[in-house]
């Protein structure tokens, strides 16, 4: 019933282009963001540092793998070692000087040209055989890391991140942690939006659906292919550099492993392909929903006053979440997103969904 | 039906070139005689041991409505994918445009200005009507990953210029109504407009369409076929039609090319093709001395 669309006329045609058309959407983003940029003093500090700050630069990434899964359509196994190289380089760049906004910049870059590489089969297979040789990128990476100390210092070792600072002001406090994790997943959420309403989305979702029908309306498939895995791979990079930076603030090889990149392809998945707000709902509920069942757990334990061994807890939020994906996709195979906007749907017409087809 | 607007108005306004010149206007009986715009010379394919399509020459001039009939199996799909860039032929070659185009790519061929639609359509699912049209203009675009994080400043022009354009074409092929609605809900009839307007949207010289009115209801045929017409004389655009439909052939194309087994065995005004025997032949049957049909 808010979501109604009545009196929304359009006039030009870059208003009917608007990221939100429906005026209860522009209030409801405006108080969100607002909410976001003041979360500092609205909530405590350990849900700002150890839930927020993560979630939103996950968020990011997954944005990134999104355009490539959801809208190029073609699967990768390999994001965490993405995520790697965009760390390592960075931090490495920072060690060396680099100011803070350079560092991840060039990280973006170096694994851009690292994920294009491994972009390159792309070109001749698509499927569970692009899945086999991003999962290579992954175990080359994997390798590199610990095998050569000169990138990580060792397998046992941990390197630590310099102090980020933005334009001379030190990135020192929790509060400005977040805020730089809110500002770079805002602009890239806002990167991916105009993305998907100009020409490069369409020719991605072109290619996406029927390959030689955007070749013969003049789509160079070979071209968009390339860039979408460069893209994906930039924000990729970027966010994994954020990510050490912001959160870890040290980089060790098993933050970015294998079980990184499954992770990363639950949360396209669980949020919804091809789908905006569903970076945001699958990075959050993927992260999220397992801290919380287990917290969910104790204080029910506690309630009840019913004696929980500590392997039990450590294995029920497992089951649980595992439950709960299996149901939200036997619900909605599309994902978090879809049931967003089921609901968005159902509200827009509301009472009279009988106008609806 | 909606008014349908004239597209010479739309023309005058500036918004469409007019491309044929009064004088090279193409009789709608007789054989045209504007410049040859593609030229297809003793093109062969073979699939393993069969030969698709057998030194087959076409030509195409410009301003005209060629259809290419034939049986099931003779190759007219073939001998459109050999002249959009599909496959290579083993022999022959083909010029459009006074340029040799028979080793290049699909997209490299669209951007030439030819624009084709399937026989099983080809829209993308999962966007609307209006996106799909979009994707027509994309060879026309100037649009990079810049001018796209950029869109307010950049990108948003470029969007809105070829928006205006499309939306001619929406009003053109009469597809207001379902513009923004998803392109895998609409009945077939529909879908394949949406098509024809995607690759009218490129505004291409030459229309390649492979049995547009494949699986249509007469009255959707009489609109196809009025769309057909449309984009020759108002948009210029010389068609290659292969289509099923014989009353279709015979009222809106001034030439056709007769294709059997891969092989070219007549070419000509539709009403000599209708009397000519091999052609009939190759449809019915003949006759053979013992009384059989084969």
């Amino acid at each position: 019933m808010f979501y109604r669309e009545c009196g929304v006329r359009h006039t030009t045609y870059a208003a009917d282009r608007a990221l939100a058309v429906i005026p209860f959407e522009r209030v409801m983003l405006g108080v969100l963001i607002a909410a976001a940029a003041a979360a500092p003093w609205l909530v405590p500090d350990l849900f700002l540092v150890s839930y927020l700050t993560p979630w939103l630069i996950w968020t990011a990434a997954i944005l990134g793998l999104n355009l490539l899964m959801g809208w190029a359509g073609q699967i990768h196994l390999g994001y965490g070692a993405v995520m790697a190289v965009g760390a390592y380089s960075a931090v490495h760049l920072a060690r060396a000087g680099a100011p803070f906004v350079l560092a991840v910049i060039g990280g973006g870059l170096a694994a851009a040209v690292v994920g294009s590489l491994f972009g390159l089969p792309a070109m001749r297979v698509r499927g569970l055989y692009l899945a086999m040789s991003t999962l290579a990128l992954q175990g080359i990476v994997d390798w590199l890391l610990v095998q050569v100390p000169a990138i990580s210092g060792g397998a046992q070792a941990t390197l630590l991140v310099p102090r980020p600072d933005f334009l001379g002001l030190p990135l020192a406090t929790d509060a400005a942690r977040y805020w730089t994790a809110l500002a770079f997943a805002v602009l890239v959420a806002l990167f991916v939006a105009n993305v998907r309403r100009t020409d490069v989305g369409r020719a991605l979702i072109a290619l996406r659906e029927k390959d030689y029908a955007a070749a013969v309306i003049g789509i160079n498939v070979f071209y968009y292919k390339a860039l979408a895995f460069f893209v994906s791979s930039f924000i990729g990079g970027m966010s994994g550099a954020v990510l050490a930076f912001m959160y870890y603030r040290a980089v060790t090889p098993e933050q970015y492993g294998l079980h990184v990149s499954i992770m990363a392809v639950a949360m396209v998945i669980v949020g919804g392909l091809g789908s905006i707000i569903g970076s945001f709902l699958g990075a959050g509920f993927i992260l999220l929903a397992p801290i919380w069942i287990e917290h969910g757990l104790r204080q029910l334990a506690a309630a009840l006053s019913i004696n929980i061994s500590p392997s039990t807890l450590a294995h029920m939020p497992l089951v649980i979440y595992g439950a709960l994906i299996t149901g939200f996709l036997l619900l909605e195979p599309l994902g978090l997103a879809k049931l967003y906007d089921n609901v968005r749907n159902y509200l827009r017409v509301w009472p009279f969904g009988y106008t609806k087809k | 039906m909606l008014q349908q607007k004239s597209v010479r108005q739309l023309a005058t306004q500036g918004v469409w070139p007019v491309a044929a010149a009064p004088g090279a206007a193409p009789a709608t009986a007789g054989v045209s005689t504007g410049r040859v715009i593609l030229d297809c010379a003793s093109l062969v394919r073979r699939f393993g041991g069969l030969t698709a399509v057998d030194r087959v020459s076409v030509k195409l001039r410009e301003g005209e409505i060629l259809a290419v009939i034939g049986p099931n199996g003779s190759g007219k799909t073939t001998l459109i994918n050999l002249i959009t860039g599909f496959y290579q032929p083993q022999a022959g070659c083909i010029v459009y445009d006074g340029r040799d185009i028979t080793r290049l790519r699909p997209h490299a061929i669209a951007r030439l200005g030819v624009a084709r639609t399937f026989q099983n359509l080809a829209l993308f699912s999962g966007m609307s009507v209006l996106d799909n049209i979009l994707l027509g203009r994309h060879i026309h675009m100037r649009s990079n990953l810049f001018s796209t994080a950029l869109y307010w400043w950049w990108g948003v022009h470029e969007e809105e210029r070829h928006r205006r354009q499309v939306e001619e074409i929406i009003d053109l092929l009469q597809l207001e109504p379902v513009r923004h609605e998803p392109v895998e809900l609409l009945p077939i009839g529909v879908r394949r407009r949406v098509e024809l307007a995607r690759a009218l949207a490129a505004r291409p010289r030459l229309l390649v369409l492979d049995e547009p009115m494949a699986g249509m209801n007469q009255e959707e045929k009489e609109y196809m076929a009025r769309f057909i017409l449309d984009a020759r004389d108002e948009l210029g655009a010389s068609v290659l039609l292969v289509e099923h439909h014989m009353d279709v052939v015979m009222d809106i194309s001034d030439r056709v090319v007769v294709l059997n087994y891969g092989v070219q065995i007549a070419e000509g005004p539709p009403q000599a093709i209708m009397k000519d025997p091999a052609v009939i032949a190759a449809y019915l049957g003949e006759r053979r001395f013992d009384g059989s049909r084969h």
